[in-house]
């Protein structure tokens, strides 16, 4: 089974590492909407420091939905979609490869959007690496275990890239609230052992979804 | 003579009556769209019956 | 049952309904005590709460009814998550408009960022996103599918809202927090409007369903007329 998710993820990331497609564009966006939070955060310029965890997992959630939608729409535009259901691949293996996918991509995304929120907010964070890696990875599979599932739905209806941030955000939203508490907590040096409620509900959720999607993603898939 | 209103602020009454009020409008508006449309709905059953069977 | 059957049950609930809400009127804005710090003005507890809490049960009923739909495929549950869905859109929405009309005589704001307001804003807005999916998708099948789908992530997601809602504002405490323990003699009036609520939840259901019963018949005549030609 571990061989057949392998194959799924395999393909997808090869296609993106060949053409980098998706990746540019949310790069690109995710950068963007640093700047811009920069320029709409002008008036607080002092404490703009402790505005720097939610704007990053503002970032990450926009270029996030970006990623998500690029998943299954160029599958669409090429027909692709029919051709992986005919594989006689439990359709349950193709939710968990293209879940990774997505957290793959997102996680490269992520490294250098902070990479450029460190240089644009002179913030040092060295020794906090690890425990950032720990949020970074929890939250973004939490939040693709969800994401992959809606964007299957979405790409199917007449309204595609519209409709996914629609059933997205209000979705993660938990995953959201505590993984800005645990970024914050973590750079602005909070005593760590308050990081195990947001830690703990952040794997709860990507657990319980992660399983939700594989039982429903049978269902959405039904062309 | 003076009435209290000049003094006193907004009546914490009208908040009550606007809650109350809010309550009864919202309802009302729901019932009132559940209507119309079923309404509609009845007029479009007859057309496609007559289409269907024109003797009738 | 049969349709006449139907519409003296429809009258008699109807009757029922009235007289429920005449009687919760009654109690909230006479029988219950005046409240010692916010005088009248809290009287309008006496029908934000119950409509939450019965906006609660009508997201339950979307839950259980999108399961039942994606296993059974029997469109009338569809047609129940839908009723249900709506319903539970326009009782949160007495919330989010009563809430705030609360707020501000009380706590000279609009808007407070407390736990229940917030959660209730997030819930509206996944049930929302819900009707908005049965919009956006054309073929009836495909639609129900995915809005059935959409309910039980919706579903499950409320409670880790609420959870994480509930803990942030821990974590970040405003100045206004909402009252916990209720004093006796409100509850009879909070029960009587309570259960006031829940017949209206009834009646709503029947007519929305109803109505969704009469446009999935439209739909069957379309197909019938249109393959006729």
């Amino acid at each position: 089974m571990l061989g057949k998710i392998w194959s799924v993820l395999h393909k997808d990331l090869l296609i993106e590492l060949r053409t980098k497609d998706s990746l540019n564009a949310m790069l690109f966006f995710g950068i963007v909407v640093l700047v811009v939070f920069n320029f709409a955060l002008e008036s607080v310029r002092e404490t703009i420091r402790a505005a720097v965890p939610g704007v990053l997992w503002v970032s990450f959630a926009f270029s996030g939905t970006l990623g998500l939608n690029r998943m299954f729409a160029s599958e669409k535009e090429n027909s692709c979609l029919q051709g992986l259901l005919m594989l006689p691949v439990d359709r349950g293996i193709i939710y968990l490869g293209k879940t990774l996918a997505v957290t793959v991509f997102m996680l490269i995304t992520e490294v250098v959007i902070f990479v450029f929120c460190l240089v644009f907010f002179n913030l040092e964070v060295w020794r906090e690496i690890p425990y950032l890696a720990m949020v970074f990875v929890i939250g973004t599979l939490g939040f693709a275990a969800v994401g992959t599932l809606l964007a299957a739905v979405s790409v199917n209806t007449r309204m595609r890239e519209v409709l996914l941030p629609l059933l997205l955000f209000p979705v993660v939203l938990p995953i959201l609230v505590n993984a800005v508490e645990a970024t914050h907590i973590i750079l602005n040096s909070v005593e760590y052992g308050a990081l195990r409620l947001p830690l703990t509900i952040m794997s709860v959720f990507t657990i319980v979804f992660g399983t939700l999607s594989y039982l429903l993603f049978d269902f959405v898939l039904e062309d | 003579m003076e009435s209290e209103r000049d003094i006193m602020g907004p009546n914490p009454m009208s908040y009550l009556f606007a809650a109350y009020a809010a309550v009864w409008i919202i309802l009302a508006a729901y019932l009132f769209s559940i209507h119309a449309r079923k309404k509609k709905l009845r007029r479009e059953i007859e057309r496609l019956k007559r289409r269907l069977d024109p003797g009738t | 049952m049969n349709p006449e059957a139907r519409r003296r049950l429809d009258t008699v609930l109807g009757a029922l309904l009235a007289a429920a809400m005449l009687l919760a009127l009654y109690m909230a804005l006479l029988q219950a005590p005046r409240e010692r710090t916010m005088g009248d003005l809290q009287r309008i507890f006496y029908f934000h709460v119950p409509a939450g809490i019965t906006g609660l049960i009508a997201f339950a009923v979307n839950f259980f009814a999108s399961l039942a739909y994606l296993i059974k495929k029997d469109r009338k549950w569809d047609g129940l998550a839908l009723a249900a869905a709506e319903i539970g859109v326009v009782f949160l929405a007495i919330v989010l408009v009563t809430g705030p009309i609360w707020a501000k005589p009380v706590w000279l704001v609009w808007w407070t960022w407390s736990p229940r307001l917030t959660s209730a804003l997030v819930l509206w807005l996944l049930y929302v996103a819900y009707l908005l999916v049965r919009n956006y998708v054309a073929d009836p099948d495909r639609k129900a599918v995915a809005a059935a789908v959409f309910g039980v992530v919706a579903f499950v997601d409320a409670p880790i809202v609420w959870f994480s809602i509930r803990w942030w504002r821990d974590i970040h405490p405003s100045p206004m927090l909402e009252s916990g323990a209720l004093a006796p003699e409100m509850r009879p009036a909070l029960w009587v409007c309570i259960g006031a609520f829940m017949l209206l939840f009834v009646y709503l259901m029947r007519r929305r369903v109803s109505l969704e019963t009469a446009r999935r018949d439209v739909e069957e005549l379309h197909s019938r007329a249109d393959l006729g030609q």
